[in-house]
């Protein structure tokens, strides 16, 4: 195997239980992201265009679509002759079948993959974030201050920072102290849940973290924790820029909703650092003679006869004459009926809102609606009932 | 019994009224449709036909065609065995006889003989329909002819089907024959061998002059037209570009009209067609035109029965008509209004 001075651990194998219905049936870095995206691409183009060609992707929760979405890695250009993308899911061993317990566990069950590398360093990334960021400056920034630890931090309002992992650090930005959603914060640096280790103290540490049996095997709450405690150098390193982590319905609408914002930091039409994704290879879309299409973003293969209001409108989707979205995210291969009317709302995949339905969020608060068949079976009943 | 075809794509054709699109492609990699080049519609009905081997004959200019079609790998023609092939003409200055000239295929007469298909499929480049071959070949066998010409309202489609090895004996005994392309051969009676025709019934377009290109381009605003050429199980392959969805800003009016991805729309489009990273500023008004990839038209333009081509720059304020007969066509990476401003 060629040595590589930088591989990359993604971990992918988060349920997101918080999405709800989303990832019922996929993983939380494959759910559906900005109208042709899923929340995966942004991690992996990252790698792509920071020329980090080595990426392993630890996958557990509802693996096939994410399997099968990620392939060999050629949609981020990852398809390569030494390194490139490996998927590495939970395996059996003589001692019996060990499940990924904690972050942490799942970098210590897969130490062979990154040994064959023997790399300097490693980066550990999560794929559950939507930002834009250039890993090889961090890298820099890594070995210009001799750290052991590099952690990503952005800064958050004080008021949210009793939401987020938060990092004390010194005048020389050297951490001092972590403390996982502090009640009185000290600072408003937030991490990211990007690292870079170096392998030498990785490998260590994953060692002595596995051994420890009251560890939750979790960087933050275990490895970073003890890292700190052994006095060992961990820096931190501040990210300025679009970060999002798409958690909850509400975020991943309102992340959506943020490209909509001609001010929004995250430009996915900036050619210098693209987002790449598996392309689906449709038609370009058709706008009939009735539409009205507003503050959008409408991706190809969507037929618009209504009327799409500041929504962002995946592939294939089918907008059927006088009906109108607005303030939605429509994943693909929707059907819209005639005449419904559909407010701040979140549409998965496939699903078909019958025609003259009405959702209002009046009903709802302030939240945002998800859809699930679920509901459409238990609307069209009712509608029965009422006839 | 071996029923496989080869796939032969002639674009060695030159045709003057093509002109202004041709002055930097070759006619098989004009664009088509906002996202398309026009090989892509042959390419991905030989490929959905189960066709594995595939030939391109190229002439003129075919550095974007080679761009366009890489490996072949968006067509799934990136195999170990078989796949795309690319065999340009060697010597410019080969007469320009019908479509199918013999002398061209000779020139790489080894891949007609190392194949392994026992039938051959010859097409041009220019004409843009979504067929299914095999039932063109199974008619084929069924009539027991040898040679089938695919033909639509009584006009022929420039499309041929007829055993590897009878190709090979006109190649080869072109110059006793006097049959110098496929087409010589099916329009003359003197000899023995059995023409059928395949009625296709589909939309078809036949890409000949710039007023074909206009017409038939805007004719794809009618759904039933765009329905018979996109049908989702025998989809239409090109080149991914991972263009971001399109945005439209709040003042974008977008009526009738096709748009691919990555475009910026903040003004005005109607009955048209808009490819790919195209940006259309606010108060510009675009009508009955097309508008190629990465084209970028400025503010309070008016464009009518136009045809833009790629990377052109239309400066603020710039006013230009064509017609349906005689669209204006804007060449090919030119700068539009340049002076007007000064």
């Amino acid at each position: 195997m060629v040595k590589k001075r930088c591989v990359a651990m993604l971990l992918a194998g988060g349920q997101g239980s918080r999405l709800n219905s989303l990832t019922k049936q996929l993983a939380k870095p494959a759910v559906p992201f900005g109208g042709k995206y899923r929340i995966i691409d942004f991690t992996l183009s990252n790698c792509s265009n920071s020329g980090i060609d080595t990426v392993g992707i630890l996958t557990q929760y509802q693996p096939l679509l994410l399997h099968s979405y990620i392939g060999i890695g050629s949609a981020w250009d990852l398809d390569r002759r030494n390194g490139g993308v490996t998927v590495l899911p939970p395996y059996s061993e003589s001692s019996g079948v060990k499940w990924y317990e904690g972050t942490a566990h799942a970098i210590y069950q897969n130490m062979n993959y990154i040994e064959q590398y023997d790399p300097e360093y490693v980066l550990i990334l999560s794929g559950d974030h939507i930002y834009k960021m250039n890993y090889a400056k961090m890298l820099d920034y890594h070995i210009a201050k001799n750290a052991d630890v590099t952690i990503s931090v952005i800064e958050v309002p004080w008021a949210e920072a009793s939401r987020f992992g938060i990092m004390n650090t010194d005048k020389e930005m050297r951490i001092v102290e972590f403390e996982e959603k502090p009640s009185a914060p000290k600072n408003n640096l937030a991490s990211m849940g990007i690292y870079i280790f170096n392998w030498s103290v990785l490998k260590e540490y994953l060692q002595i973290d596995n051994e420890n049996p009251s560890s939750s095997h979790d960087f933050g709450k275990d490895v970073i924790p003890l890292l700190l405690k052994e006095k060992k150098r961990l820096m931190a390193y501040p990210f300025k820029g679009y970060w999002k982590d798409v958690g909850t319905v509400k975020s991943l609408w309102e992340a959506n909703m943020d490209l909509l914002d001609p001010e929004c930091e995250l430009n996915l039409f900036d050619q210098s650092w693209k987002i790449y994704s598996v392309n689906p290879n449709q038609p370009p879309q058709y706008i009939s003679p009735d539409a009205i299409v507003i503050n959008s973003l409408v991706n190809e293969g969507c037929i618009i006869e209504g009327t799409i209001d500041h929504s962002v409108v995946f592939q294939g989707v089918y907008v059927q004459k006088g009906a109108i979205v607005r303030d939605c995210v429509i994943m693909p291969d929707v059907v819209i009926g005639e005449n419904a009317y559909i407010e701040r709302a979140i549409v998965p995949s496939e699903l078909e809102i019958p025609p003259g339905i009405v959702i209002r969020p009046s009903a709802f608060d302030d939240e945002i609606f998800l859809v699930t068949q679920e509901w459409l079976q238990a609307q069209s009943s009712e509608i029965v009932e009422k006839g | 019994m071996n029923k496989t075809m080869l796939g032969v794509i002639d674009d060695t054709r030159y045709m003057e009224s093509l002109y202004e699109l041709t002055l930097h492609r070759s006619i098989a990699a004009i664009p088509f449709a906002g996202r398309y080049r026009l090989i892509d519609f042959v390419l991905s009905n030989m490929v959905n036909s189960g066709m594995q081997s595939i030939a391109i004959f190229p002439k003129y200019h075919y550095r974007s065609l080679m761009d366009h079609l890489g490996s072949g790998k968006n067509w799934d023609l990136s195999r170990k065995r078989d796949g795309l092939f690319f065999f340009p003409s060697s010597d410019l200055n080969i007469p320009a006889h019908h479509l199918g000239a013999f002398q061209h295929f000779e020139q790489h007469i080894d891949y007609f003989l190392r194949s392994k298909q026992k039938y051959a499929l010859i097409c041009n480049s220019y004409t843009v329909c979504n067929i299914d071959y095999e039932a063109v070949l199974k008619r084929h066998i069924d009539n027991q002819c040898d040679i089938t010409e695919i033909r639509h309202q009584g006009r022929s489609l420039g499309m041929f089907v007829l055993e590897t090895s009878l190709l090979l004996d006109l190649i080869a005994n072109r110059i006793h024959t006097g049959y110098n392309s496929i087409i010589d051969v099916v329009h003359d009676h003197l000899h023995q061998l059995k023409i059928c025709d395949y009625e296709h019934y589909g939309y078809v377009a036949v890409i000949d002059s710039i007023e074909s290109y206009f017409r038939h381009s805007l004719e794809l605003l009618n759904p039933t037209i765009w329905n018979q050429l996109f049908v989702k199980s025998r989809p239409i392959y090109t080149k991914v570009k991972d263009a971001p969805p399109t945005k439209y800003t709040e003042n974008a009016v977008v009526k009738n009209s096709i748009v691919a991805n990555g475009c910026m729309i903040e003004g005005h489009v109607e009955n048209s067609i808009i490819f790919r990273a195209v940006k259309i500023e606010k108060g510009t008004v675009v009508k009955n035109s097309i508008i190629m990839q990465k084209s970028h038209i400025g503010e309070q333009c008016e464009l009518n029965s136009v045809i833009v081509d790629k990377d052109v720059k239309v400066e603020n304020g710039v006013k230009i008509v064509g017609s349906e007969q005689h669209p204006f066509v804007v060449r090919k990476g030119t700068v539009q209004g340049e002076l007007m401003n000064q």
